[in-house]
């Protein structure tokens, strides 16, 4: 066999348009990211969670007849008890106490307290929901303001390099050294207690960590062709910044945001717990487990619910921000 | 290798240096002196009282005072008991904490480690998936809810264990158990998705192909590497574990540090606080220190890249 014989070929041509044809549709960034985070059943589980608390947090209070603050020495002390539940008497929800005690008979007692009541008849139900605002609140405000600091800092720092970033590095580098539990007992103690001061001694130390990972991706991307290409053009630094670094680092700073709240609300809970928190009657989810743990004994209810609130709310965060992390940034999985 | 142990040094010693100032000077803006409690004294025996605690002196030369003293480990006077130094108040309470925060570490760590373990191996079985939740639930729920419910179902319903108090060896168990928790999540979580990495490297897939037998590949091949990153995680373990022990040793009435220092805040003790939280914020240095010291010595690539882990 010497020579093949041309006659044998055909010539089939390029057929362009079979080739360059989309095999899929195209999918943009937060479509792609959604169908990844939809197939993962923690995280929807999380997001879920977190629709249900938040529109309980907003509608809850107001549902019920009672104000967060308004007390009535009478009906202290109430377990719960919901109407449609109360002939049910394996659920806590049927108004007698741990002995199988029917108070609300005794008390004399006519309305129904769906979550019960505290030691001075505040209505368990409304300050449970109105405490759920108000750390949700607090949570999502520290983690929005370390949010602009960190981008803010991060963004200088990583963007323009050399000195500038090297003493601000150095800076971060000694507060990161600084453990943050005592810079905020430390600056609750000084300035007067309250919403607005927890969130700024948690904002103090908590947007370190934020600037840190705007830097690193930074650093990574700010040497990148495409951004060559722009600087080339004649982009400033601030259009280089905003419309071409920035899109590209959002998904570690949802990420990383998403991971604030919920340790933003166990740092709110955990200083209502040691007493330098939300002051009555303002509650928090911390404040009233706190206050439950003085009458844990012999009225249980007062504990258990704000704790099943508070852990769900944190777990269903940090559930959402696991599969967040999965669907924006796959490198960022451990 | 030593010059990055001396620029970590440096490093530590600034940042006390920071810390013992910024303390100070935000303890000087604080409304509130050892007076606070005792109005009826006459002018004289408040300039006594003043006098020793050295309140008369211009700030700086306080300062002077304050730092003199702190680096021969005085910390001054309580405010709120007579003649107490705080660090004798301090050196009195560290065994229990002490003994709870060892406790805690070992325990949560060897059981993190095993969770890990077996997640891994079983991994995608429902044994890894209770595992995993386990590990979740466990870092979402704040330690004082579940040493509350521990307290309420353990020691109050079932009564198997003492409510709260420090008498013996079976009134640490359920403070112990919740400080651990958050460990055990911790530990497990990274365990598994190290492992699980490790397991499917090529040195594995060699070792199996040469017929090494599954348990000789766990234990010699995949847990020492796995094991060795576990160091870097005890630096923030550490934090956990003395943020937790401040409302866990409330909750349970232990005779600890972080009981001491909760009063103290309620009671506008200054000096305890100062002194207390100097000693937090050493003990996390000290230990972040040793941390990245002992990972440099371990792992060589620390060492020529001179910066810490990731």
């Amino acid at each position: 066999m010497s020579q093949m014989d041309p006659k044998l070929f055909e010539i089939q041509g390029s057929r362009t348009a079979e080739t360059e044809q989309m095999g899929r549709p195209s999918l943009s960034f937060w479509h792609d990211a959604w169908l990844r985070l939809r197939s993962n059943k923690g995280a929807i589980f999380g997001l879920v969670l977190i629709a249900i608390i938040m529109l309980m947090a907003i509608i809850g209070p107001s549902m019920s007849n009672y104000t967060y603050k308004e007390q009535n020495i009478k009906h202290a002390k109430l377990p719960p008890k919901i109407a449609a539940l109360e002939d049910i008497h394996w659920l806590p929800f049927d108004g007698r106490d741990k002995d199988g005690f029917d108070v609300y008979k005794s008390k004399e007692v006519d309305q129904y307290y769906w979550f019960g009541t505290d030691d001075l008849g505040r209505d368990l139900w409304t300050r449970a929901w109105y405490g759920t605002r108000i750390s949700i609140f607090i949570g999502v405000m520290a983690a929005l303001i370390d949010l602009l600091i960190g981008i803010a800092y991060g963004g200088i720092s990583g963007y323009y390099g050399g000195r500038i970033d090297n003493v601000m590095q150095r800076i971060i580098e000694i507060l990161v050294g600084i453990p943050q539990l005592i810079v905020v007992i430390l600056f609750i103690l000084v300035f007067e207690q309250g919403i607005f001061s927890i969130i700024m001694a948690m904002v103090i130390t908590g947007w370190v960590s934020m600037a840190r990972i705007v830097r690193g991706q930074f650093l990574k991307l700010k040497n990148q062709e495409y951004v060559l290409a722009s600087r080339t053009l004649g982009a400033s630094g601030g259009r280089l910044i905003w419309k071409h670094l920035m899109p590209n680092v959002i998904g570690p700073i949802i990420v990383t945001t998403m991971f604030t709240i919920p340790s933003a609300i166990f740092t709110e809970a955990f200083l209502s717990f040691i007493g330098l928190g939300i002051a009555p009657p303002e509650a928090s989810l911390g404040s009233l487990v706190n206050d439950g743990f003085k009458s844990m004994q012999m009225y249980p209810h007062m504990l258990i619910i704000p704790s099943v609130i508070i852990s769900l709310l944190i777990l269903s965060f940090n559930l959402l921000a696991d599969g967040l992390r999965d669907a924006l940034d796959p490198q960022m999985k451990k | 290798m030593v010059k990055y142990t001396l620029k970590r040094l440096f490093y530590m010693v600034l940042t006390l240096f920071i810390i013992a100032t910024i303390t100070f000077f935000l303890m000087k803006l604080l409304p509130g002196s050892p007076l606070t409690n005792q109005e009826k004294l006459s002018p004289d025996q408040q300039e006594i009282i003043l006098d020793k605690y050295g309140l008369n002196d211009p700030v700086p030369v306080q300062y002077v005072n304050y730092m003199t003293n702190l680096v021969q480990g005085d910390l001054g006077l309580s405010f709120q008991y007579d003649n107490r130094s705080v660090t004798q108040m301090i050196g009195e309470r560290i065994g229990p904490s002490a003994e709870l925060g060892f406790q805690a570490i070992v325990f949560g760590t060897i059981v993190g480690i095993l969770l890990g373990i077996v997640s891994a191996l079983k991994h995608n079985t429902i044994i890894d998936y209770a595992a995993t939740t386990i590990a979740v639930l466990g870092i979402s729920i704040p330690s004082f809810v579940f040493a509350g419910l521990l307290q309420y179902f353990v020691g109050v319903q079932w009564q198997l264990l003492p409510v709260a108090s420090w008498e013996g060896f079976e009134y640490t168990i359920m403070p112990t158990l919740a400080l651990s928790v958050f460990v055990i999540a911790t530990v497990a979580r990274y365990m598994r998705s190290e492992l699980l990495e490790i397991l499917s490297s090529d040195y594995i897939t060699l070792a199996r192909a040469k017929g090494v037998s599954a348990p000789s590949i766990m234990i010699k091949h995949a847990l020492r590497n796995a094991l060795i990153p576990i160091i870097t995680l005890l630096g923030p373990l550490a934090v956990n574990i003395m943020t937790g022990s401040l409302v866990i040793e409330r909750i349970f009435a232990i005779p600890g540090i972080g009981e001491q220092f909760v009063r103290s805040i309620n009671t506008n003790d200054f000096t305890v606080i100062m002194g207390t939280t100097l000693f937090y914020s050493v003990l996390f240095v000290v230990v972040i220190f040793i941390v990245d010291i002992l990972y440099g010595v371990i792992d060589p690539r620390i060492r020529v890249s001179g910066g810490g882990r990731k």
